[in-house]
């Protein structure tokens, strides 16, 4: 078994998002690999299509749920592509967990914000369930997650089961434009979602993942409302293959996303080259 | 480890018993088509040998990480798919007359083959391996393995190195794989006429090489990442044709690509395959993103990876000064100038344009 | 070459051109040149050395290049035809780039790796390609420069080797290129050196479809470099500098040039400087009986 070989997974359920955002439950054929794997929230993978290729995703699910993991995806390349055309009961390979993970200990006993736009939710959700599966270790837990349009509001089942809880604040929002009569949330782009609906209090941590642009405007909120950058986790992409450090692909000066990363503070990201 | 004589003969039985037994022997031999050109290719006897003759026109690299392997199949079934694993166990090996520069490369790139998850697929294949290494009779002004901690002499990465002496070599066991091998085959002492004959042509060899490079500077690493943003960047690769020829015959370029093919209807392989930042589709995202967009920045990268990267997470430059990509470029870009430039830059204007 | 590099430092200095591309003596040998100062137009150089093939540079993807401005290129007979391809096939227009010929008497096969002042061409040393030319003064430039030197010799070294390909029957010609193709690594150098080989996204590196797998296995080395050859008929313009870039020494001058002799026996073509005659495959002739399907 070398390094590059990946464990056998059954796709046990597919789920579609949007019009071209996918979820796979996978669960793992070998019993022993299902019953010891272990992970950490911000974790990702190497997911593949035997024939096609490999694709870079995180984990999706939170390590609290064993047995099973989960993936969302756009279909944007081969892999992908290849990945949509799959069903129920077909194999695929994954490799991981690789990388860092968000500091899910170091928030316990603190107040935590999810920020995320778009298909960005997938990492911060599997951080969400992660929180909510231990909820009372944590003060106060606030989400805010938009999209360009209702039609792109991804994990719409979970976006509902968290409105109606109570030990959580929750601000859904669509930009302007992507509402639909029946839309009840926001309509705001996700920074200014976040200016209206998050406070700091002393220690809160920030979970933000989203598009570059959003990330963009959104930091500077967040510098204004009181957060310091060692408090504003994110979670980066970029081109992969190995996910072990060694192909040499993923680098940004001397941070190896896969290693180092993906999952970074907002002051680690200003202290990096820009060239990602 | 000290200094014995291995003679002519020593050596000829040495290699015809490894041969006999199914060690494979490695060495430079002269190709057919062009006698002025060497490549490492397997050897019967030391006679196809050519050491010391000068360097391979590529490195060892291709022994230790192919230009393409197989890294599992697949097939695919009605239950799913198996996968069918490859070796890790590697053929033992000795390589006979290899370069310092190609020998220091190993043991360099040694470090991110072994970092946290171990390559077994490289590293299986070291192990295997039992390094005879030459002193180097430096192959032109493209040299600079002195400037980077390396040398015409260095044992890095060797288990055993050989000085030519008369009738035959100085021979120092640097490991103990090294030791074993010469279990039997050296007189003991080596008279002191042979070690000062080596001494000196060992010496000769370092001045010969140092002529070229003056040692790059401790501070070098750090004002390349203090500098990450400076204007010169934007002209050093205006004639760099981002072909890439540069990483395949470098010794320590070891970036790579995984494919997966199909064979047939059902079966595949899944490979990886030599790649270089140099190409434009490196670091190409499905969106259409690059972070490299230009040749600039992909050039910049090389030399970032190569004397700062590497360094700051792995304690060692990324190069050993052999001066092939100089050799190969077809667009004329020269590492010892291009280094030296940059020192020079650094030494004048420790600021740059920041980031 | 006074001539030359006057010229350049007045293009330079009247502010019409931001950067001169031409050659210069590097520290291994002769090598592009990018002037942007007229102080250092004194660098240029022209001489049997030159052999490389500057109009590479003048490709769209080149992006560092055109950003710096306005360009002059220094071409000799075989550039200037590739300058004349890269015009033809729409990736540059005349009037954006200032051409600047140079007579030329041959250059070398091998460009040598030190700086050598003299190089007398002899039959041994010169480039296969230079015998015969009919370039030797370009018909497309801006400016001219240079006197005509003496023709060039027929090179020696590698004489007969189209006839010696030529004589072998299929089975053996497969059996050779199989041999040649085995060796390559992928590493894609002689399609970023070749000007005519500008596509923003090779056929090859495609995934969807994956037309050639990436590998540099046998089967698809050999997909490969027949299809580059295959897209390069009849626009090839014979100036080797595949072959002088491939790490592997795969012949891949052989290969052009005998693609060349094809096109020219089937379609009387053969590349040349003036961008207003069509080439054989890029052009549709709405009366073309085209008999040779019937």
């Amino acid at each position: 078994m070398n390094i590059y070989q990946p464990h056998l997974m059954r796709i046990a359920e597919i789920t579609d998002e949007t019009e071209d955002t996918r979820t796979l439950k996978l669960e793992f054929k070998d019993p022993a690999v299902a019953e010891s794997f272990k992970f950490s929230a911000g974790q990702f993978g190497e997911y593949s299509v035997f024939g096609e290729g490999e694709s870079t995703f995180c984990i999706a699910s939170s390590p609290t749920r064993k047995g099973y993991i989960e993936c969302s995806f756009k279909a944007t390349g081969k892999v992908t592509q290849a990945l949509r055309r799959l069903d129920t009961g077909d194999t695929i390979g994954f490799r991981g967990p690789y990388g860092n993970h968000f500091p899910i200990e170091k928030m316990k006993g603190n107040s935590v914000v999810f920020i995320a736009g778009g298909i960005g939710l997938a990492p911060v959700r599997c951080a969400i369930w992660n929180v909510l599966d231990m909820r009372d270790q944590f003060k106060d837990v606030t989400i805010v997650y938009g999209a360009r349009s209702v039609g792109d509001l991804v994990y719409k089942r979970e976006l509902e089961e968290w409105s109606k809880r109570t030990d959580l604040k929750i601000c859904l929002t669509v930009d302007p434009g992507g509402e639909t009569p029946e839309w009840k949330g926001e309509v705001a782009r996700v920074p200014t979602a976040v200016e209206k609906t998050v406070a700091y209090a002393e220690n809160t941590y920030a979970v933000i993942c989203g598009p570059p642009i959003m990330i963009k405007f959104t930091l500077p909120v967040m510098d204004k409302l009181g957060f310091p950058a060692e408090h504003i986790y994110t979670t980066l992409e970029n081109r992969m293959k190995c996910g072990l450090g060694k192909c040499g692909r993923c680098n940004i000066g001397a941070t190896y996303v896969c290693k180092d990363g993906p999952v970074f503070t907002a002051a680690e990201m200003r202290a990096m080259p820009q060239e990602y | 480890m000290t200094n014995e004589f291995l003679s002519h003969a020593s050596l000829s039985s040495l290699i015809a018993e490894l041969v006999a037994t199914g060690t494979r022997v490695i060495a430079p031999v002269q190709t057919e088509d062009s006698p002025d050109r060497l490549e490492y290719k397997p050897v019967c006897s030391l006679a196809d040998a050519a050491l010391a003759a000068g360097q391979p026109r590529l490195s060892l690299k291709e022994l230790f990480l192919p230009s393409t392997e197989v890294l599992l199949s697949y097939r695919q079934t009605k239950e799913g798919v198996e996968i069918r694993e490859v070796p890790t166990q590697a053929r033992p090996q000795v390589i006979l007359g290899a370069l310092p520069c190609d020998a220091a490369a190993l043991e360099i790139v040694d470090k991110v083959m072994s970092w946290d998850s171990k390559d077994e697929l490289w590293l299986g294949r070291r192990e295997a391996t039992t390094i005879v290494s030459i002193l180097c009779p430096v192959e032109d002004s493209n040299c600079f393995c002195t400037a980077v901690g390396v040398g015409p002499d260095s044992v890095r990465g060797s288990d055993v190195f050989l000085t030519p002496v008369e009738g035959g070599y100085l021979a120092e066991a640097c490991t103990l794989k090294g030791q074993s091998l010469l279990e039997g085959r050296t007189a003991d002492h080596a008279d002191p006429e042979a070690i000062a004959e080596a001494e000196k042509a060992q010496s000769a060899a370092r001045k010969k090489v140092q002529e070229n490079a003056p040692a790059i500077p401790a501070g070098f690493s750090a004002w390349l990442t203090e500098n990450f943003g400076h204007p010169v960047w934007n002209t050093m690769a205006l004639r760099c044709h981002g072909c890439g020829a540069c990483a395949s015959v470098c010794p320590t370029c070891h970036c790579f690509d995984i494919v997966d093919e199909h064979e047939n209807a059902t079966e595949g392989v899944r490979r990886r395959n030599w790649d270089s930042c140099q190409t434009a589709k490196f670091t190409l995202h499905s969106s259409g993103h690059n972070p490299r967009p230009s040749q600039s920045e992909r050039f910049r990268q090389r030399i970032e990876h190569k004397f700062s990267v590497y360094p700051r997470r792995f304690g060692e430059m990324l190069c050993t000064g052999c001066g092939r990509c100089s050799r190969i470029c077809p667009g004329g870009m020269n590492l010892v100038e291009i280094v030296g430039g940059l020192i020079s830059l650094s030494a004048s204007n420790s600021g740059g344009a920041g980031q | 070459m006074k001539e030359l590099q006057e010229l350049a430092a007045k293009l330079l200095r009247d502010q019409n051109v931001q950067v001169v591309i031409g050659y210069e003596d590097g520290p291994a040998g002769v090598r592009p040149a990018f002037i942007t100062d007229a102080n250092d137009a004194a660098r240029l150089i022209f001489d049997p050395r030159c052999v490389h093939n500057l109009a590479t540079y003048l490709k769209p993807q080149r992006k560092h290049i055109a950003k710096l401005g306005k360009i002059a290129i220094v071409v000799k007979g075989c550039d200037a035809r590739a300058v004349a391809g890269l015009i033809r096939e729409q990736q540059i227009t005349r009037e954006n780039v200032i051409v600047i010929a140079v007579r030329c008497g041959g250059v070398l096969e091998k460009a040598p790796a030190k700086a050598a002042k003299k190089v007398e061409l002899t039959e041994e040393n010169v480039s296969v390609r230079c015998a015969g030319c009919e370039a030797r003064e370009p018909k497309l430039y801006d400016y001219i420069v240079g006197e005509l030197p003496t023709e060039p010799p027929v090179s020696s070294q590698r004489a007969g080797e189209i006839a010696q390909l030529e004589k072998m029957s299929t089975a053996e010609r497969r059996k050779f290129w199989d041999e040649q193709f085995s060796r390559c690594i992928r590493c894609d150098a002689c399609r970023e050196v070749c000007p005519m080989c500008f596509c923003l996204q090779c056929v090859a590196l495609r995934a969807q479809p994956q037309w050639i797998d990436s590998s540099p296995t046998p089967a698809a080395n050999r997909a490969w470099q027949t299809m580059r050859m295959l897209h390069q008929a009849g626009r090839c313009v014979g100036c080797l500098e595949c072959e002088r870039a491939c790490p592997k020494e795969i012949p891949l001058g052989l290969l052009t040039r005998y693609v060349a002799g094809v096109v020219d026996q089937r379609f009387g073509y053969k590349p040349c400087d003036d961008p207003s005659v069509p080439a054989p495959m890029g052009e549709i002739k709405t009366d073309d009986e085209e008999e040779f399907i019937r």
